[in-house]
Formats: C-alpha cells, sequence, structure tokens
C-alpha cells in the first residue's frame, strides 16, 4: 500500500520550477531514497508531502489525506528531521522537546522524552542549552524531536550531514531499527550515497525537480548496469584466458576483469576460467548505487 | 485554535525576551526612568527648591485653558507650584504609560516571526500541526503580557511613589484618579493590542529583524506623536474621550485580527520567511 503518492506535482518559486510534473509512490513500512543533487527539488518534496507549501499543479496523497487542505492531520502522523534540525538553542534539550510536544498537543510526555534522551545518548546532556550541543547531538536531538509523537511516516532531510563516520553508523542504525521494530515508513533525503545504499528498500532519483527513476537496487541494475565487468580473483595467465565471449578487459596481479553480456552469463564465465585455474572470488564492477546514480542520470541527459 | 499550542508559543517567546539584552534593556530602562526617576525629580525639586526651573510656558499654558474639569482639578489647589506640579503629574506624564507598553510590545512582536527565521525554527515550527491562527495568538500573547503586566506594575509604582513623595504638598493622595484608571485598564490594553498586530504583521513579511524593527517603528512612532501632541494638550484628557479612543481602538484591533488570519496561512509564510 502507498502511504505516499505524488501525481504530475509542480511547484514554482517565482518563475523556477522547484517541482516539475513529479510523480512517485513510497509504500508503507518501506526505507526510501530520495536521490539527487543540491537543488534537486528533495527538501521541496518534503514540504510539499507535508502541506506546509501548496503545489502549483497535481495532487498529494498522504496517508489517506490531501496535505494542502488536511495538512495538521498529516502534520499529526509525520515527523520531520530539517536539515537545519531546526531547534531552539537557548532552551535546554528537555525544554525544546517539552515545547515541541505541547505543539503536537501531546499530555504526559514525561516519561517519552526520557525515553528518546536515553535512546539518543542525549540524557546526560538534556539540561544543557542545545546551543552548546555539537553537530551530530543536535541531528540527535532533532530527530528524537520528529519522534516524540511517534509519527508514521518520518522525513529525514540529509541526516549524517556535519556527522563523523561513528555518529552516521548509528544513527543510520537506529534508523534501520525503528523501521524494522515499528514499522515507521521513512524517506531520507542524501547525496551520500554510499551510506543509504544498504539502508533503503528502495530508490527514487530526481533532477532539477522532475522525476528520474524509482526502483529497488536490484530492479536498477537490471535496467541500467547493461554490459557487466567481472573481476575474478584468480592465478590464471592472462594469454591463457581467451574465452571469444569473455574479453579480459583490465588486469592486476592475481586479478582479471572480463566483460560480458549481462549477468546471466557469469557462471558460464566462472566455469569457464575453472577449468583452466582455481577461482577464489567473483565480483561485480560498478554495481554500487553511485554507478547506478551516474548511469541514470546520464541516460536521462542524451 | 489550540489552547496548550497558543500557550507553549506565548511561554516559550516570554522566556526567550530574558536571553536577550537587545529586547529587555529598554524594556526595563524604560518604566524605571518614567515611573520613577522623572516624577521623583520634579516632586522633590518643588519640594526643596520651590520651583521646576523656567516654568513661565506652563503657566502661560494654564491660565488658557478652557473652562471644564480639567481647568478646575488644575486650579483647586492656590499655590502655582502645587498647580504645576499637578498639571505634570496627573496630565503631561500620562502619556507615558501609554508609550511604555506600545514600545514592549512593539520591540517583543517585531522579534517573534523574524526570531524563528533568524533562529532557523521556523521551519521545524510550521511542520508541527499548530494552525497558524494559534501560531499568531501565541505570539500575540508573547508580547501583551509583559507590555501589559509592566505597564501596571510601572504605573502602580508611579502612583504609589506619586502619593508618598508629594502627600506632604497636596495634603492628601492624589491617585488614583478616574481618568487614570480608564487609561491604564481600557487604552493601554487595545493601543497594545494595535501596536502588536501592526509589528507582528510586518515582521511576518520582512527579512530581518532590524527590517522589522524599523518598520514597525515607522509604522508606530507618528501614531506615538500624534497621542503625545493631543495628550500633552490635555484637551481631551478626559475619561469620555478616552473611552471612545479605547473604543476606535478595539474596533481597529478586530479588524486587524480579521485581516491577519485572513491573510496569512501557511503557504503564504513559509514561502516568504523559509529559504
Amino acid at each position: 500500500m502507498a502511504v505516499i503518492q505524488l501525481k504530475n506535482v509542480t511547484k514554482y518559486y517565482g518563475q523556477h520550477a522547484a517541482v516539475d510534473n513529479l510523480s512517485m509512490n513510497v509504500e508503507q513500512g518501506q526505507i526510501v531514497g530520495l536521490l539527487g543533487p543540491n537543488g534537486s527539488g528533495k527538501t521541496t518534496t518534503i514540504r510539499l508531502i507535508n502541506g506546509v507549501i501548496s503545489p502549483d499543479a497535481g495532487s498529494i496523497n498522504v496517508l489517506g489525506l490531501d496535505p494542502a487542505t488536511d495538512g495538521d492531520r498529516v502534520r499529526a502522523k509525520s515527523g520531520v528531521l530539517t536539515e537545519s534540525a531546526g531547534l531552539y538553542e537557548g532552551m535546554t534539550a528537555k525544554d525544546n522537546l517539552k515545547f515541541f510536544a505541547a505543539l503536537y498537543g501531546l499530555k504526559y510526555v514525561e516519561e517519552r522524552i526520557e525515553q528518546l534522551l536515553e535512546d539518543f545518548g542525549l540524557a546526560d546532556a538534556q539540561d544543557k542549552l542545545v546551543g552548546a550541543y555539537s553537530t551530530g547531538m543536535k541531528k540527535r536531538l532533532g530527530i528524537a524531536r520528529a519522534l516524540l509523537h511517534k509519527p508514521e511516516i518520518l522525513f529525514l532531510d540529509e541526516p549524517t550531514n556535519g556527522l563523523d563516520p561513528e555518529g552516521s553508523r548509528s544513527l543510520l542504525n537506529y534508523i534501520r531499527r525503528l523501521n524494522e521494530e515499528k514499522g515507521v515508513t521513512i524517506l531520507i533525503c542524501t547525496h551520500l550515497l554510499k551510506q543509504v545504499q544498504d539502508l533503503c528498500h528502495s530508490f527514487v532519483f530526481i533532477d532539477q525537480g522532475r522525476f528520474l527513476e524509482q526502483g529497488t537496487l536490484i530492479e536498477l541494475e537490471d535496467k541500467y548496469l547493461g554490459a557487466v565487468k567481472v573481476e575474478v580473483e584468480t592465478p590464471l595467465d592472462v594469454n591463457e584466458a581467451n574465452f571469444p565471449d569473455f574479453p579480459v578487459i583490465d588486469q592486476r596481479p592475481g586479478y582479471l576483469v572480463f566483460q560480458v553480456q549481462d549477468k546471466e552469463q557469469i557462471p558460464q564465465l566462472l566455469a569457464a576460467v575453472l577449468a583452466k585455474a582455481p577461482v577464489y572470488s567473483g565480483n561485480i564492477l560498478g554495481r554500487d548505487l553511485e554507478a547506478l546514480y551516474f548511469k541514470i542520470r546520464g541516460e536521462q541527459d542524451e | 485554535m489550540n489552547k496548550q499550542a497558543i500557550w507553549a508559543v506565548a511561554k516559550k517567546d516570554m522566556l526567550a525576551i530574558k536571553e536577550s539584552i537587545q529586547i529587555w534593556l529598554p524594556i526595563l530602562i524604560l518604566p524605571i526612568v518614567f515611573c520613577l526617576v522623572l516624577p521623583a525629580g520634579l516632586i522633590l525639586a518643588i519640594k526643596y527648591f520651590g520651583n521646576a526651573g523656567n516654568v513661565d510656558q506652563i503657566i502661560s499654558l494654564l491660565e488658557q485653558l478652557p473652562p471644564g474639569s480639567i481647568r478646575d482639578s488644575i486650579l483647586q489647589w492656590d499655590e502655582q507650584n502645587l498647580q504645576i506640579l499637578y498639571f505634570f503629574l496627573v496630565y503631561l506624564f500620562a502619556p507615558f504609560f501609554l508609550m511604555i507598553p506600545v514600545m514592549i510590545s512593539s520591540v517583543v512582536a517585531a522579534s517573534s516571526f523574524v526570531g524563528e527565521k533568524e533562529r532557523k525554527t521556523l521551519e521545524s515550527l510550521l511542520y508541527t500541526p499548530i494552525d497558524i491562527a494559534s501560531l499568531f495568538w501565541g505570539k500575540l500573547l508573547s508580547a501583551f503580557i509583559p507590555a501589559i503586566g509592566l505597564t501596571l506594575i510601572s504605573a502602580l509604582g508611579y502612583m504609589l511613589v506619586v502619593n508618598i513623595l508629594s502627600y506632604d504638598l497636596f495634603g492628601q493622595f492624589i491617585f488614583p484618579q478616574a481618568n487614570w484608571l480608564v487609561l491604564i485598564f481600557w487604552v493601554v490594553p487595545t493601543v497594545s493590542l494595535f501596536a502588536i498586530f501592526l509589528n507582528v504583521y510586518v515582521s511576518a513579511r520582512v527579512k530581518g529583524f532590524q527590517e522589522a524593527y524599523q518598520l514597525g517603528g515607522l509604522v508606530i512612532l507618528p501614531i506615538i506623536a500624534l497621542f503625545v501632541s493631543q495628550m500633552a494638550g490635555i484637551m481631551f484628557f478626559s475619561s469620555l474621550v478616552l473611552g471612545a479612543l479605547g473604543f476606535i481602538m478595539l474596533v481597529v484591533d478586530l479588524f486587524l485580527v480579521y485581516k491577519t488570519t485572513k491573510d496569512f496561512d501557511r503557504n503564504r509564510l513559509f514561502m516568504s520567511q523559509v529559504k
């Protein structure tokens, strides 16, 4: 079931279309990566979905509601971490959470706030002013704030921006757990493709406000990978690796890189190599999200 | 409308006033000067030196007063010094207590939306399910409560100081007076609301605090000048005229409530304030 549906949505900032005829779906319980370069319309898309700005054309449906007319009900079910975290620096972490809890109309929130501060490792710093927090702490508090009212959908705009590798990893792990244990649907905007490659169930690519592609990693591979480069770890000499269907296109000591027409041919290639020498490992090159991203963008440009 | 949210916003903004010296310094200096230093200085000068400097102009002004209750109330004192003192304390200082709430509410209200914008918090605020009307009322209260509260305290302090220091001159307590009660409890709230609305309206449409403050000031200053000049003329400082003035302000306030809630929707606020 799609909990977020956009149909031909357009939004202008002045003369410039920040989102241009965009259609996309997000299925319930999924972690979806919304990917695109800076200025591609990711943040605007989140704003439209949450009804804080209204589309100039097209329709949006979130949990069965139209955010342009029923925005407060949509926002009561969604949590957003904005890029700047949007916290009051002159207030303590605890007071920030109490304030936002009141805006969500929550009552008896003490326990919930304690729990969130605990979960995000902020319990010791809860009475410090947020202005004295590090970037990582602010991000964590921002997510805690976004989760106060137990939202069904969570929007994370560049959640790992400004975080160190440890901070990023623990944040991404928390996001994964939140999705697995609570079934929260999560939309992540980012341009750090490597970080979300293994986290997201599927990806939506946009550029200049326009939809480029949507799918799981496997689906996108099948569609865009085309001719496959396979790196085989084998002591086989390059002169003996004369397979007419699988030309050697690169080599380094202990490794040969073959080109095959598609993934289905890989077993045949491996069998052919095995007939002459041992094979220790085989690896498809250029199958990561980043390579796909450039392929997809490149193809759209042509 | 959401009472819990309105109060949360108002409380947060009032606590934030404390944090900013730019805001609370004028808020404190103004009432202290107007309601303590000036009247005390004047009373003590007349008490111990017999006069308050060059008063010829004031005397001629008093002599030109048209017949009526104001003239009578001043001329009930035999000594010229007491006439002048009474004129200052009861009539000339009164507009200060209109300026105090207008100043406070302008400073606080000017920083309301612009402050959220500059702290980059408006975006996360608009992502919560608070309706815009509640947000406006919260902002409004956060300026209204300190403005009214400080004006009340200042007025009480003023009357107390004046009564105590001038008792032996007049032989009686000269406060409270009916027109003052009308001023404090009827004109001050309605005029404060007017100043707040204008400032909230302006600050929700401009880019920075400075600009909001200046624009707000531009709107407010001519109004203050008008009030002060008319009040200083004291012809109008009767309970009846004050009552009418408060009523007019109330009508204007209601119009501004209607206009503000109609003009601002989330989309508009977001597009103009969030980058």
